[in-house]
């Protein structure tokens, strides 16, 4: 009975045997037509699956002050992108996203509804976000790194360094200026992208090689901290509108604080729109008053005069044509010393008219007036200083005491320190060297004389006639300082309203310049504050900032005292022997 | 008690085959688990499933011992187990991925309807060895087949879990035609079957599973949503061509475009790293497995074990074919496991279950019935 169907099983055996191999080779061909015909095709569609080109960008590079404190710098921010393929729920995911971010989850929706495979969500989240959002491990969200710019010490020079915008790209100050030697490079890479979506670590070395250039200026973090704290008390006691302050080293140029009040804080300048940006001590000119009678004086020295000369000065009253020069204090007859102590507006007349105004005109050229310092600042301003061949009689008189002329607070100190420096004008210099993002030098400056303005004897000369100014009778006594032989010269002007001709009442710019010490001077100080109210002289506004810094500077910088007065003071502090215990 | 001949007789050529095939499975699942896995020592899955071969390979001890005759007494107490089993899932069961599939044993998660598979085959014989006749079966003969089968299938349908549904009935009708049948009863059935299948398409089918059917016809229709699964599987293989990118080297796998690439879709895994080779070995293997079920199924005097014989093959076949015929965009993507391959304990055991009874109807082919 087994027999029978037996038989009958084992021909179907046979006949699904046959359809085995039949299958076996319908799956063989259909392999091989995955794997060797259009295998190319697949191996194309796998690399297009998860390769991508994405640009790249290196780390933007550090501003750097003189000892290599960060100014500027780039924090680690996180770039956050989405595959939306792979976001299951758009509305939850982007509710959860906004929620962390703080920004709208309406826009988020929009990005992940594109049809392409790849949106950024965010630019610049800071690290910690981001890594709450990777620890959601939400399927479809990457990261990948970028930078945020940053300013560490806020409001600290932020005048002068700027900021940057949208992108990085710089936008005031130096980021603007350096934006292309600052700026990261980009480069095209192929990035790799997993099947759910991320964005696999792009190369750290390769990330390393883009780091844009690093710029170390000359500028003194601290110097440049005690100006800005000085000066924003001056303007605040004085109730003035705004101040400058700035800090020189006369042999060389260097500059090592750009002080400006009032300041923004640039890591959210946008908080501060009512501020200018632009580093007014190059960008803007101003009147500098009798702070230019210093540069009358040397002119007068250079051609033949002494200090000694006398000039008459007329009891106070001096009429040019319609006008009339005043002084504060009526004299008759004034040497060349006295005028810049007691600063006789008709003293410096006198002098101009004497020597002429081709004359006047040709050493306040010399001086760097009327043209740009070229600074490595933007939006450089040359100040006004018309041909003399334009002058009238009184131009040529209010030229002499610093009105009818516009300066810029980056000339007005270079030209001061080429006094103190032996005559000699240096180009001011704000950058010291340049590194590259490996930390190799690039390119170093070094001082840049200009020319010898004055001859060194005239220089020592006027540098005489400035001490003179901050000492007894003189009109900067308040700039003294003990134990240093402060040099400076005060200016009073009055500003022109502006749309009109006429000088405003009650509108100055208060100002002093000035070095120290006499014989080797350390450090040359502007102070400029402007339509301080109440008190206006240079001599009581500016004058006691001058001081303030130059002590303070000079305490960080150990430099030690020079005049006697102070030998004895220092030498007071001795602890007597046998109390030594 | 014990016969020598059963020790003689045991079919050492079969079992070698099995565990090459299952050490292969191992290498495969090891990179499938591996890429992209952060964790030290071995990856846990990979651990689990060295766990669930071992116990196979005891189940297959165990079931040697059980003359397969026995299972013919037995068929129907297995049946109702399994039946119960399916039955608990809607009210103990686990959800998973849309569906209710498993049931918790507390150590483990088992799929009642993979125990299903072999219980139906073990029914269908016992039932068929008595009924068969040289004429074929006719209609009457096959109720009692027809509701077997049906109870199961509507219940694994329901969970639902189309794949396995259909695995049973194609199982089922495999088993039925080698049985014979009469030939009109053929006809009207194959044509009742055109007649169904539209119905089934409007009424019976969920959206997700129309869906499935039509990215099987054209991937390219959805790539980034349901035909995503085929097309990645696609690339995967095609990209690893004839050699494959290497053992690990797998980028389709690492960077994980593949899904489910350590169960149903571990095919393509294989088949980027080890290419057309690769693919062909493993292929050649698994007929030669088949080769020998059938072998014992022709071999065995006892129209009982025959029959078991030949469904357990069967069983093992439509696997293989339904898998790779997914992978390989042949068929729709229903998630049906690669025997021996794939990870999954239920799959590992059920399989394991099946080879048992081969080897044990295999030593014991000299007693006749």
């Amino acid at each position: 009975m087994a027999d029978e169907p037996h038989k009958k099983i084992s021909r179907r055996v046979v006949v699904i045997q046959v359809m085995l191999v039949a299958t076996l080779v319908l799956l063989g061909i259909k392999s091989f037509d995955i794997q060797i015909l259009k295998a190319k095709i697949y191996s194309q569609r796998a690399e297009n699956g998860y390769s991508r080109e994405l640009t790249i960008k290196g780390e933007r590079g550090h501003i750097l002050d003189r000892n290599h404190n960060k100014l500027g710098t780039s924090l680690d921010a996180m770039t956050i992108i989405a595959d939306p393929l792979h976001i299951e729920a758009p509305v939850k995911i982007a509710r959860i996203l906004a929620n962390i971010l703080e920004i709208d989850p309406k826009a988020l929706t929009e990005k992940f509804s594109t049809e392409k495979r790849y949106a950024v969500l965010a630019e610049a989240v800071s690290p910690e976000l981001a890594e709450e959002i990777r620890k959601l491990r939400l399927p479809g969200i990457s990261f990948t790194k970028s930078f945020k710019r940053f300013y560490p010490n806020r409001d600290l020079a932020a005048q002068v360094i700027g900021f940057t915008g949208k992108n990085d790209i710089g936008r005031e100050g130096l980021e603007f200026k350096y934006n292309t030697i600052l700026a990261g490079r980009e480069i095209a890479v192929t990035v790799r992208r997993d099947g759910v979506g991320r964005v696999l670590d792009i190369d750290k070395k390769t990330q390393d090689d883009l780091r844009g250039n690093t710029i170390v200026l000359t500028l003194d973090k601290k110097i440049q901290f005690l100006s800005e704290t000085t000066l924003e008390q001056t303007v605040k006691d004085h109730k003035a509108k705004s101040g400058l302050a700035l800090v020189m080293r006369p042999a060389t140029g260097e500059i090592l604080a750009i002080a400006h009040y009032p300041r923004f804080n640039p890591n959210n300048y946008q908080d501060f729109s009512d501020i200018p940006y632009r580093n007014r001590a190059v960008t803007d000119a101003f009147e500098p008053g009798s702070a230019m009678k210093v540069f009358t004086a040397a002119a007068a020295l250079e051609n033949g005069f002494t200090p000694q000369s006398i000039f008459f000065c007329e009891n106070g009253r001096y009429r040019i044509g319609r006008y009339v020069v005043n002084d504060t204090h009526p004299h008759d007859w004034l040497s060349i010393n006295q005028i810049i102590t007691y600063s006789s507006n008709i003293g410096a007349v006198k002098m101009a008219e004497t020597l002429g105004k081709q004359t006047l005109y040709n050493y306040l050229t010399r001086f760097g007036f009327g043209e740009k310092t070229l600074v490595e600042c933007p939006g450089e301003t040359a100040g006004t200083l018309a041909a003399p061949a334009q002058w009238s009689n009184i131009d040529t008189g209010a030229i002499s005491f610093g009105q009818g002329v516009s300066v810029s607070a980056i000339q007005l100190i270079c030209a001061i320190s080429a006094i103190a420096n032996n005559g000699r004008l240096m180009k001011p210099m704000l950058i010291k060297k340049i590194i590259s993002g490996t930390g190799t030098d690039l390119q170093v400056f070094s001082p840049a004389p200009v020319r010898q303005a004055i001859s060194p004897q005239v220089a020592s000369r006027v540098k005489h006639m400035m001490r003179l100014a901050v000492q007894e009778k003189g009109t900067g006594t308040k700039a003294s300082l003990d134990g240093y032989t402060v040099c400076g010269k005060t200016g009073t002007a009055q500003k022109v309203s502006p749309g009109q001709k006429q000088y405003a009442k009650n509108k100055y710019v208060s100002v002093f310049a000035g070095f120290a010490p006499q014989e080797n001077p350390q450090l040359a100080i502007l102070v400029v504050v402007d339509e301080p109210q109440k008190k206006y002289y240079g001599g009581d506004v500016a004058a006691p900032a001058f001081k303030h810094i130059m002590a303070q500077s000079f305490h960080y910088l150990s430099i030690p005292p020079t005049s006697p007065g102070s030998m004895v003071a220092e030498s007071s502090t001795f602890v007597p022997e046998g109390e030594n215990l | 008690m014990f016969d020598r001949r059963l020790i003689e007789n045991f079919d050492w050529g079969f079992f070698a085959l099995i565990l090459v095939i299952g050490s292969c499975g191992l290498v495969i699942l090891y990179s499938a688990v591996s890429a992209g896995w952060q964790g030290t020592g071995l990856h846990y899955l990979f651990k689990k499933q060295m766990v669930w071969m071992g116990a196979g390979l005891v189940v297959i001890l165990g079931i040697l011992v059980i003359d397969f005759r026995n299972l013919d007494k037995l068929n129907l107490f297995i049946y109702a187990i399994c039946v119960g089993l399916l039955v608990s899932i809607y009210f103990f069961g686990l959800s998973g991925g849309g569906s209710r599939r498993w049931l918790s044993l507390g150590f483990a998660t088992i799929q009642p309807s993979e125990l299903m598979k072999i219980s139906l085959i073990i029914s269908l014989s016992s039932l068929y060895a008595g009924t068969v006749s040289p004429e074929g079966l006719n209609f009457r003969n096959l109720i009692k087949p027809a509701v077997l089968c049906m109870i199961p299938v509507a219940l694994i349908v329901n969970q639902p879990d189309l794949g396995t549904g259909l695995l049973l009935l194609l199982i089922a009708g495999s088993i039925t035609l080698f049985v014979k049948v009469e030939k009109k009863v053929v006809f009207t059935l194959g044509g009742l079957l055109v007649l169904i299948v539209p119905v089934v398409w409007f009424t019976g089918l969920k959206e997700y599973q129309k869906e499935r059917i039509m990215t099987f016809l054209d991937p390219d229709r959805d790539p980034l949503g349901t035909g995503y699964h085929i097309i990645q599987s696609k690339i995967a293989i095609g990209s690893g061509m004839i050699t494959g990118k290497g053992f690990l080297e797998g980028t389709q796998n690492a960077l994980s475009f593949l899904p489910e690439q350590h169960t149903d879709f571990i095919l393509s895994v294989l088949a980027e790293e080890w290419g057309l080779v690769g693919c062909t070995v493993l292929l050649v293997l698994y007929f030669m497995l088949l080769f020998w079920g059938l072998n014992i199924a022709y071999n065995c005097r006892n129209m009982f074990g025959s029959i078991l014989a030949f469904g357990i093959t069967s069983m093992i076949f439509w696997q293989i074919f339904i898998n790779i015929g997914m992978v390989m965009g042949l068929m729709p993507v229903v998630g049906v496991p690669l025997p021996l391959i794939s990870y999954g304990g239920s799959s590992v055991i059920t399989n394991m279950v099946g080879f048992g009874i081969l080897l044990n109807i295999s030593m014991r082919n000299f007693s006749t019935a």
